[in-house]
């Protein structure tokens, strides 16, 4: 294997495992509480903008910037982002399906205007540049860097997937499937459903601004084109297409997504002759939607399904 | 978990190794120069001309000899106007495909995120056709690894001003749209017009792709304008300019280069642009230009008329001579060189297969070379812009015409006048 495909690998893997952190926070939402949020992109952007915030040094032409630690700007990030989707939440949060799939659709599209037109704090259309990236200066290549930020995001995911199992294992974690099932026998029991949405909704919203943190860091530069509706809609394929209600499925579909999404542009270039390449953009997209149907005709419940989970006391009796 | 970590490993030792060091004087054919432009998308419509002039730099590049003797192949990727779609074909050409140099691409917020994630760290020189966002070349973000071939929006801010000016037309209302080159235009006009003795009345934004935009014609109307100045790209600005005239709008609209295309004008209704007029890039009257252009319509039964073509062609162009300029194919060499595209007192070349054999032949001899391009003179400053004349244009007879060319010695002027 070629030391290009290496270097390659590790960057487009470090890309999948951060949208792969987006496709858990919304697994959480919709796989286990059946929460239509379709405003990804909006806590996505949250999180990105507030780290860029943080930790980019002082400007003149920016009013807000701190120049502080990267860690300080994670944590800031996580934080910011529950805020926003807490507020957002008690506002939004009693709808049902489709109702609260275009309120959150709509706060995305606000909180992407806003980055685009706040310029003073966002740096506008022209985006932030030079956002500093964790312990860049000890890293004498690109590659090496990439490869100890991989690293960094394996151990973060690992982090953010074992968490989530162990609260959806939790009691906890059956009280949101039972209201994603029957939300009226849910409140029968006595669990407060509305308390148990919000809840799952902060949580995985929460998720998406980190992913948004790490995704900045990473890449140094982000403008508000990082956060149009296609990411959104990419997400949510992600999902379904993985599987929802499984995070394994999640992830795995970080990966087949952004594959197709991928490799489709190389293959174009391989299989369009060089004078036709103007023409080959549009077949790549037609493949996208080819690959995407495929997958869904043929696992209709996601490549990896949900798994039945009980109680490990279950069988005690 | 254990074969993650025996991964992570494996992938430790490779980076201790470090990257294969690039064979410095061997050049292996043939040569690839990555491409990167929006095929698809919202700009897709005027992607086609751009790319299908890029095919031609191509050709012009091969048909003169190639790069150190070997025939050139451009891998074009499609950025889909997604900033990770773009970063992620990027960072595929330059580590699988080897790729030495870039040419792309046109959002500005695809571009940065190219620079600040793949060809700044990478050292790999990026030369785009259409990205204006100002802070790219400003305070060497990129490392000095940015080129572009398109005038900064400054130039035909200022152009536009001093048209307006000109024409005697005191109120302006300006409508831009809201991205990095709406608001750098508006910027910068904002800056000319007062000391050119015009004024501005009322700055309405508009954001893309919606269905009316009668809130913000309403609110510039509101300023009782003598001319509007529309900022924007052709499939909104019918729809403004429409709404604009039918809301009793005066015709004197001036308008920047994204509407020089006929689409927009039918769009519109070439009557009502009678008064209209419009700023671009000029494409410098002179046999460089015109070889261009004749080659460009020999090709493809069109004209070359369109934001971006020539500039893509320059783009692509400087490349070829830089590279083969270059002592050797690596970024820092190829950067070096294309400030030598352009030396002082160099021999000039210009565009087409014959002018580019006869750039490699001085090359090749150690001659300096002055490279005029279908923009004119291509010379980059500090910060990796170039400067250029402009154009004024208005719709005549249903067709769009050159009014008038402001000179590069009549720019400069006018950039010391504003400044």
């Amino acid at each position: 294997m070629s030391m290009g495909l290496v270097s390659y690998g590790v960057f487009f893997l470090s890309v999948v495992l951060i949208l792969g952190i987006v496709a858990l926070g919304l697994n959480l939402q919709w796989g286990y509480t059946g929460l239509f949020n379709a405003g990804i992109a909006g806590f996505y952007a949250i999180g990105a903008y507030t780290h860029s915030i943080i930790t980019t040094p002082p400007r003149a032409d920016l009013i807000a910037n701190m120049g502080l630690p990267w860690v300080v700007g994670i944590a800031g990030a996580m934080a910011v982002t529950a805020l926003a989707a807490w507020i957002i939440g008690l506002a939004t949060i009693r709808l049902r399906g489709d109702y609260l799939a275009i309120s959150t659709f709509g706060i995305a599209v606000t909180i992407q205007l806003v980055t685009l037109n706040f310029e003073a704090l966002t740096g506008g259309s022209q985006g932030f540049t030079g956002i500093p990236r964790p312990l860049y200066g000890m890293f004498g290549s690109p590659f090496a860097f990439n490869l100890f930020y991989f690293a960094l995001l394996l151990a973060v995911v690992a982090l953010v997937y074992w968490g989530l199992e162990r609260i959806l294992r939790s009691p906890w974690g059956r009280v949101l499937k039972a209201v994603r099932e029957d939300e009226t026998a849910a409140i029968a029991l006595g669990k407060s459903a509305i308390s148990f949405r919000l809840q799952s909704f902060v949580i995985g919203s929460t998720l998406m601004g980190l992913a948004g943190a790490l995704y900045v860091s990473f890449i140094g530069f982000v403008s508000p084109f990082d956060f149009l509706p296609i990411v959104t809609f990419q997400i949510w394929a992600m999902v379904i297409v993985g599987g929802s209600g499984n995070n394994k499925g999640a992830l795995l579909g970080a990966l087949t997504v952004w594959l197709i999404w991928a490799s489709s542009g190389v293959a174009i270039t391989k299989l369009v002759p060089p004078a036709h390449a103007a023409q080959g953009g549009a077949i790549q997209v037609i493949l996208i939607g080819l690959m995407l149907v495929l997958a869904l005709l043929f696992r209709p419940r996601g490549l990896i399904g949900e798994e039945t989970m009980v109680s490990r006391h279950a069988d005690e009796r | 978990m254990k074969t993650t970590l025996g991964v992570a490993a494996a992938l430790a030792t490779i980076a201790l190794m470090g990257p294969a060091p690039a064979s410095a004087q061997q050049v292996s054919c043939p040569v690839k120069i990555g491409g990167i432009l929006p095929l698809t998308g919202s700009m897709a419509p005027i992607t086609k001309k751009i790319a299908e002039s890029a095919q031609l730099a191509l050709e012009h590049i091969n048909q003169g000899g190639g790069i150190k003797g070997c025939p050139v192949e451009l891998v074009l990727r499609d950025d889909q106007g997604q900033p990770t779609v773009g970063v992620d074909a990027a960072k595929y050409l330059v580590e699988v495909e080897r790729v030495p140099a870039i040419t792309g691409t046109i959002s500005s917020g695809v571009t940065g995120p190219i620079i600040s994630s793949v060809t700044g760290p990478s050292k790999i020189v990026q030369i785009s056709c259409c990205s204006t966002a100002s802070a790219f070349t400003l305070d060497g973000r990129s490392g000095g690894y940015f080129f572009r071939t398109l005038p900064t929006s400054k130039t035909q801010a200022f152009a536009t001003a001093s048209e307006i000016t000109r024409r005697g037309l005191k109120k302006t209302a300006i409508i831009y749209v809201n991205t990095d080159f709406g608001v750098d235009m508006t910027k910068f006009v904002k800056l000319a017009l007062p000391k050119l003795g015009g004024e501005i009345v009322a700055e309405v934004p508009y954001n893309d792709n919606q269905s009316s935009y009668r809130a913000e014609v309403t609110k510039a109307l509101a300023a009782k304008p003598e001319s509007l100045l529309l900022i924007g790209f052709p499939k909104d600005a019918v729809t403004i300019v429409r709404e604009w005239l039918s809301l009793g709008g005066p015709q004197q609209i001036a308008l920047n280069n994204s509407m020089r295309v006929m689409d927009f004008v039918n769009g519109v209704g070439p009557r009502f642009l009678n008064e209209s007029f419009g700023m671009d890039n000029a494409q410098v009257a002179g046999p460089t230009v015109d070889a261009f252009n004749q080659a460009f319509e020999a090709k493809y039964k069109t004209d070359s008329k369109g934001p971006g073509v020539h500039t893509q062609y320059d783009a692509l162009m400087v490349l070829g001579l830089a590279m083969n300029i270059a002592k050797d194919l690596t970024g820092p060499s190829i950067k070096d060189a294309v400030r030598q595209v352009h030396a002082a007192g160099g021999a000039q070349v210009g565009t087409g297969p014959e002018e580019f054999k006869k750039a490699i032949s001085l090359i090749k001899d150690g001659k300096p070379i002055k490279y005029f391009g279908a923009t004119g003179p291509i010379e980059f400053d500090a910060n990796g812009d170039v400067t250029g004349p402009a154009l004024v244009w208005k719709i005549k007879d249903g067709e769009i015409v050159t009014d008038r060319v402001i000179s590069i010695e009549e720019m400069q002027a006018l950039f010391k006048k504003v400044e």
